[in-house]
């Protein structure tokens, strides 16, 4: 930095030295006794500006001229879906199960995690319903086999508001919410139950 | 030469510092409130004015406008007169301005927590109330100019050359964002639509921080900054180059606040480099403040004035480095919409603009008053609770904003959204939120603080009403004496207009493409204007600020996609006049919320549950409570001048919709409040929350996935 130079040879009259850093005072620059000093640009700063200006013309000469992919969005993004895809993780073959009840407890609290986070929104926490129907009481509208809580899950049931949960829960997130239902929620007794709708499935 | 005698008069400076005290105070009091609203979402107590929507563009305007304003007005007031030898052109023109801002003040204070809002942020203010400022701007420049006109000096200083590049800049900038076509006294509509309307309106957002919070508080550093230290200026050649780099540079920059959004790609990468390219001259403004303290470092040690100027600056450098970083694509797709946009702004608003106003105050009141501070311990106890406090704030914010970003896009090794319900993200930063409300806490205890020993000081000490001065008239400067920037600093009208150059320059580049070239905004057959309720709708959205928390803008990626719905087109928002994508998702986007086949659809009754008690239906939710909109009666007197003023700006309604606009909306509020009490909830047809439903349910259906 300047700070550390010689000081300068007092040959010009237009100078004057600053005692206290030994730089030079513009003559002629007093402003209510504010002084200026004639130092340089320091180098560092002058680099700085001289790469972030190099670093622009190299950013839009990419996008403008050379198309450059990962600078225009669309392709970024069509990139990241196919790489998405193609992700070993994301193409195994799904598990395949059998749609039977879960009973064991690591999949019911699997099950239940899934409530409290997606369903409850709607059925609320304890199952008593809001603007979903109850679930603890023996009234279902789309049946009450776990088969057709699976169903409504993969398809939704988009006039009444429930949406498909096909690309948010993975089928086994599926089977073990739908178990947690007819496990544990079925039979209990909510705080706010709502009136009960469809048909009763003894 | 005769010596000329003059006199500084000092009672504007002094009206202008009270009022910087007092709106401080106040703006810093409602951001508290806010803080606290986001801990505790029952706090407002189901009352409109006081919910967090309505009174975070009061908290935002009131330290920008009012705490920032009238800082920089004390300073420009006091350093000008002397810098120029001269008092200010007119004592009028700046009582008219004194009083005109602050009517201007009392106007938003009144009008925004009662929803009369445009609803772009900074830019919230109705129209009569831009015009006031418009009128009053030009009243402050008016006088500038004539007073350098006047001066008793040759050349005008570095200071000065931030003065005006502040009045002209801010000028333009208001009048091109502020052009609506008013519906009523208190309602009007942009002219621009969409994404353009966002272009020009981060032009204006973004520049608003650069020339009314950067460039007038550059001129108060090269001016009190010197004076306080009795040090020269580091480097006049420095000053040069990093005002006329920085004022030229960073009118390009607004469309930083729109990387990954429909914005084209070309626009968006000139908000990337001409962010880069601002680093150094934002630093070259630090080093010339700082360095000018050479040979004074131990003066820092023992003068409260001094540190706080030091901290100020230092927080300018830290946030004008981050700036430049958060343009970057890769380092916005994660800090964007997050809690680090907060953190970042704060370090500048409390470090540099609130330290640095704190630092003058320090050093005016006692010359002022002719006497000596009352307490340097009390100003040292308040340098160390704002500085704690700015730590307190910011820090616990970064950490929230990239906290709560990597879980937004964490996948499962099934290719599942992690967390695919949002309200988890919000529960896990939490406990920032109380740290940053305790920061402000301390922020505004030090404030406090300052208010009793400024009035401690005034009690001891007499105002100084003028000073006289003694300086030979200014003589025409001869001929090809001055070479180079001398020669405009000479010529203060000349350099005015030169400066104004500087700053049309980025927007005419920028905006001509935008608004001329129609393959910027490809337009979508299938999207269709809004339908009157639709539209009264979309007005209490504005009303009630939603966009504070929900931004209306799906960013192309996976982890947005797959959580949002399709990525959001340009050519979607043409009928936005004013455009909604926000700025911070402190809840989830909601440009697809009525997308049935979406991921994130609830039924109408969800809806007006969520209206009524957002914690009954997600029971950790942080949105306050709207029963006012569940109650109030739908005003449909200015439905059909609305269509008119939408059809006026080119939205196509048929010729003649305006008269049948509330026989339709009547229609389809029927069709959704039965929907309502058919599942059991008792409703009128004519209630807010059925508006509010209808344009909620409209949003993103236009074009199917």
């Amino acid at each position: 930095m300047t700070t550390d130079k010689q000081p300068a040879p007092h040959k010009d009259a237009d100078y004057e030295i600053d005692t206290l850093t030994n730089d030079r005072l513009l003559k002629d620059h007093e402003y209510d006794g504010i002084r200026e000093l004639d130092n340089d640009l320091p180098s560092w700063w002058k680099w700085l500006f001289i790469v972030t200006i190099v670093f622009s013309i190299v950013y839009v000469v990419r996008l403008w001229v050379f198309r450059a992919d990962d600078l225009i969005q669309k392709k970024e993004f069509e990139k990241e879906m196919v790489d998405a895809k193609s992700n070993p993780a994301n193409t195994q073959p799904a598990e395949s199960f059998e749609i039977k009840v879960l009973t064991d407890e690591v999949s019911l609290a699997a099950g239940q995690e899934t409530w409290m986070k997606i369903c409850s929104v709607c059925h609320l926490a304890d199952g008593g319903g809001l603007v979903g129907p109850n679930m603890t009481d023996k009234y279902w509208i789309h049946g009450g086999k776990i088969e057709d809580l699976f169903k409504i899950l993969e398809t939704g049931v988009i006039e009444k508001g429930m949406i498909s949960y096909k690309d948010q829960l993975s089928p086994k997130q599926r089977l073990q919410v739908a178990s947690y239902v007819l496990v544990k929620l079925q039979g209990t007794t909510p705080a706010t139950p709502k009136a009960p709708q469809g048909d009763l499935v003894e | 030469m005769e010596l000329q005698k003059f006199t500084y008069d000092n009672k504007l400076s002094r009206m202008f510092l009270f009022a910087t005290i007092l709106w401080g105070f106040v703006g810093m009091l409602v951001g508290l409130t806010i803080a606290f609203e986001l801990i505790f979402p029952h706090l407002s107590g189901g009352i409109s004015w006081l919910s967090f929507g309505r009174l975070r563009p009061l908290h935002t305007n009131a330290v920008i406008f009012a705490f920032v304003g009238n800082g920089m007005f004390t300073g420009i007031y006091y350093s000008t007169p002397r810098l120029l030898k001269t008092p200010m052109y007119s004592e009028l023109l700046g009582k008219i301005h004194f009083w005109g801002w602050q009517l201007i003040i009392v106007a938003a204070a009144i009008t925004l927590p009662l929803g009369i809002t445009v609803s772009k942020e900074y830019a919230e203010l109705e129209w009569p109330i831009d015009i006031a400022i418009a009128l009053v701007w030009v009243v402050f420049g008016l006088n500038l100019i004539m007073t350098t006109v006047k001066r008793r000096v040759q050349h005008i200083y570095v200071a000065i050359w931030f003065y005006i590049a502040t009045f002209v800049t801010v000028a333009v900038l208001h009048i091109v964002n502020s052009i609506n076509i008013p519906v009523s006294l208190f309602k009007s509509y942009p002219v621009y639509a969409g994404i353009q309307d966002a272009l020009v309106q981060w032009w204006y957002g973004h520049n608003a921080v650069a020339f009314f919070l950067t460039t007038p508080y550059l001129g108060l550093m090269y001016y009190f900054i010197p004076k306080a230290a009795n040090r020269p200026i580091y480097s006049y050649k420095l000053s040069i180059i990093h005002f006329w780099a920085l004022i030229f540079l960073y009118i390009w920059a607004g469309p930083h606040h729109l990387l990954y959004s429909a914005l084209p790609d070309w626009a968006q990468a000139l908000g990337v480099v001409f962010s880069v390219m601002l680093i150094a001259p934002s630093w070259g403004g630090m080093i010339n403040g700082l360095l000018t303290l050479r040979g004074a470092w131990d003066k820092v040690r023992e003068s409260p004035v001094l540190k706080m100027f030091v901290v100020g600056v230092t927080a300018y450098g830290m946030s004008t480095f981050e700036g430049p970083m958060l343009s970057l694509k890769s380092v916005n797709a994660l800090s964007h919409f997050t809690d680090w946009t907060i953190a970042h702004v704060h370090i500048g608003a409390l470090g540099w603009n609130g330290m640095l106003t704190f630092g003058m105050i320090y050093w005016l009141v006692p010359r002022l008053f002719n006497t000596k501070l009352h307490s340097v311990k009390l100003a040292n106890a308040h340098f160390w609770l704002a500085t704690t406090g700015m730590l307190f704030f910011a820090v616990p914010l970064y950490f929230a904003g990239f906290t709560q970003s990597l879980m937004w896009k964490e996948f499962t090794a099934e290719g599942y959204l992690k967390y695919p319900n949002f309200i988890e993200t919000v529960v896990q930063i939490l406990p920032m939120y109380y740290l940053r409300a305790f920061g402000g806490t301390l922020y505004i205890t030090g404030v406090i603080i300052m208010i009793v020993n400024i009035l401690k000081t005034v009690k001891s000490g007499t105002f100084v009403e003028t000073e006289e001065d003694q300086a030979p008239a200014l003589h025409a400067s001869k001929h090809g004496e001055d070479k180079g920037h001398r020669l405009i600093e000479g010529k203060p009208v000349l350099f005015t207009i030169l400066a104004l150059v500087a700053i049309l320059i980025g927007g005419i580049v920028e905006f001509v493409p935008m608004f001329m070239v129609k393959s910027n905004v490809p337009t979508i057959a299938s999207v269709q204007p809004y339908t009157p309720l639709e539209l009264e709708g979309r007005d209490i959205y504005l009303r009630e600020g939603c966009y504070t928390c929900h931004s209306q803008m799906i960013r192309p990626f996976r982890s947005e996609v797959e959580r949002y719905g399709d990525y959001t087109k340009a050519g979607e928002t043409v009928y936005d006049h004013p455009f909604q994508f926000g700025s911070k998702r402190t809840g989830p986007d909601l440009a697809r919320e009525g997308v049935k086949t979406g991921p994130i659809y609830k039924p109408d009754s969800w809806h007006y549950n969520h209206f009524s008690n957002p914690q009954k239906m997600v029971a950790q939710s942080i949105m306050p409570p709207y029963p006012w909109i569940i109650s109030n009666t739908l005003n449909t007197s200015h439905t059909a001048k609305k269509i008119r003023v939408m059809q006026t700006l080119g939205v196509p309604y048929p010729e003649g919709y305006a008269d049948k606009a509330v026989e339709d909306l009547k229609r389809q509020a029927a069709g959704i409040a039965q929907g309502l009490r058919d599942g059991g909830i008792d409703v009128a047809d004519d209630k807010e929350v059925i508006a509010l439903i209808a344009y909620i349910q409209r949003l993103g259906t236009d074009i199917k996935k």
